[in-house]
């Protein structure tokens, strides 16, 4: 089974030209690529995001993002979510300075007390979510690993077959699984180790938690028209049923 | 062109590396055509180095051995010399850089080409170049190990 | 959001954050806008105006805009043409630093004097421009 690689996270700043919490956003997102978290994130820019740029897109596609914007138009966030996937984590500099009860910032530019103050915060802020994402996305590997041990030592008789052959199309490495939605094919991106993790923890495929939980899952690597939402659901159920099934060894759910 | 091209993806990069090139280890490829080799560099090498302000290639008649240097690249991050990787004489100069640099890094196999030179010596030295499957390893490696894995 | 919206060139930076030269540009736009040719000149937020913006995108109309880019690619100008308008001007910082080759900037985040210095220049030279649009307005 080929290993998900290792994890970045990555950040995409609105860098709004037009008020200093654009600014701040900018200063944040490269605080924390360049000082607080080097080695475990990329920063995504934004406007070749917008242009169109598919590099961008395919990796705000595959792998978690934390969206900074400077204000609540979130223009970020929505660009993200329009092009590519819903960022894992969106965050908004002036709620978050009104939170902290911290000075607004004065200037787009220059030397400005409150801004570096915010900048700082706001960056403190982005590397703990990009801890918190990068420890789930470890939890996902290491799920994977006991799993394959127990389908190899039986000589794969709980293999669900699916596992460890199909990879996305972008090279990443990242194994895929298709399920059936309404008749349709669907290759769902990161499947195979999301539902390695679900049996890792225990959770039993039902309507409700584990089916929130594998919403919410498939949704940081997959984008998911909201139309969908319910045949998704269904057809995801479904097929970690099958997983369960065939991984416990009951022959059915 | 299906299958002209491999490619390895490390983050948001995707490096691509032409199969019917030759490959030294710094990045410089030779196309050979009859005779005559055409050099450029990497995808790899080009996105590694930055968006190219100036190219410098020696002038048609310059007589090389392999590893001498032979052109030299200006980048806002780099100023990089260039060792070729075949012995000959060069016969022909893409002036279309002076003009247009950015082709090196919008075309590097195609329109981004820096030179063709004359092989004097392509049996033999073609041996000691990487072909595109071990060179693409080796960037995916280089890049792991620049991206801040190990 | 204030009243300099109502000035009468909009300089459009890209604002890109994987290269030097962005940050290069936008700095550039701050020292028109706020130094060189306050009182006329203004920015909006390129992402605002791409993501369909209605204040934004009435600004870009109803004013001239001139355009900065940080590399070849060229994504305020490309972005500007898609939400439908058309740059009066365009300008890249590359250009500068192919005029002025010693001017090395290497972090985005920190342009250094050699930054500085090249935002001037280009901001001297979009200066221009914008005189010469407000000249033909007139």
């Amino acid at each position: 089974m080929p290993n998900l690689p290792e994890r970045k996270v990555g950040l995409i700043a609105c860098s709004g030209e037009d008020l200093p919490e654009g600014t701040v956003s900018r200063e944040a997102a490269l605080r924390v690529l360049e000082r607080l978290r080097p080695g475990r994130t990329v920063t995504l820019c934004l406007p070749l995001f917008l242009a169109g740029e598919e590099r961008e897109r395919a990796f705000a596609r595959f792998f978690p993002t934390i969206a900074i914007d400077g204000c609540e138009k979130r223009c970020a966030a929505r660009a993200t979510e329009m092009y590519s996937a819903r960022p894992a984590v969106s965050l908004v500099v002036s709620e978050l300075r009104e939170r902290l009860g911290l000075d607004p910032p004065k200037r787009v530019r220059g030397p400005d007390a409150a801004r570096e103050v915010l900048a700082l915060a706001t960056a403190e802020a982005v590397a703990g979510e990009v801890d918190r994402l990068l420890e789930r996305a470890r939890a996902v590997s290491r799920a994977a690993e006991p799993v394959a041990a127990i389908i190899r030592s039986d000589g794969g008789a709980h293999g669900t077959g699916k596992e460890a052959e199909a990879v996305c199309s972008c090279a990443s490495d990242i194994p895929v699984q298709k399920v059936d939605v309404d008749g349709r094919t669907v290759e769902v991106i990161a499947l195979p180790l999301i539902f390695s993790q679900f049996l890792q923890e225990g959770r039993h495929p039902d309507e409700g938690a584990t089916a929130d939980a594998l919403m919410e899952q498939v949704r940081i690597y997959n984008p998911v028209p909201p139309e969908s939402d319910a045949s998704l659901r269904g057809a995801l159920l479904n097929a970690y049923e099958g997983f369960w099934a065939e991984a416990i060894g009951t022959g059915g759910s | 062109m299906a299958g002209e091209f491999i490619e390895t993806t490390v983050d948001k990069f995707v490096f691509r590396v032409k199969r019917d090139c030759w490959y030294s280890p710094s990045g410089v490829w030779v196309q050979p055509e009859d005779g005559v080799g055409r050099v450029g560099v990497s995808d790899f090498l080009q996105q590694r180095s930055g968006d190219v302000a100036f190219v410098d290639v020696r002038p048609v008649g310059t007589v090389l051995a392999a590893g001498d240097e032979f052109a030299s690249i200006e980048t806002m991050k780099v100023d990089l010399a260039l060792d070729s990787p075949v012995s000959g004489v060069i016969a022909v100069v893409n002036n279309e850089l002076a003009g247009s640099p950015e082709l090196v890094n919008e075309d590097p196999y195609g329109e981004g080409w820096l030179a063709l030179v004359e092989l004097s010596d392509w049996e033999a030295e073609r041996r000691t170049l990487l072909d595109a499957d071990q060179y693409l390893e080796m960037i995916r490696v280089q890049a792991l190990e620049e991206m801040g894995r190990t | 959001m204030s009243d300099a919206h109502d000035r009468e060139v909009i300089i459009i930076p890209c604002s890109g954050i994987g290269k030097a030269l962005g940050s290069v540009g936008r700095e550039a736009a701050y020292v028109v806008a706020e130094e060189l040719r306050p009182g006329c000149t203004s920015t909006v937020c390129l992402s605002l105006l791409t993501l369909g913006d209605e204040e934004t995108r009435r600004r870009v109309r109803q004013h001239p805009t001139i355009t900065i880019d940080g590399c070849p690619k060229a994504c305020a100008r490309v972005n500007v043409e898609h939400a439908g308008a058309s740059p009066a001007a365009t300008f890249r910082v590359f250009d500068v630093f192919r005029r002025h080759k010693e001017l090395k900037v290497r972090r985005v985040s920190d342009i250094g004097d050699a930054g500085e210095a090249m935002a001037r220049m280009l901001a001297e030279e979009i200066a221009d421009e914008v005189d010469e649009l407000r000249a033909e307005k007139e």
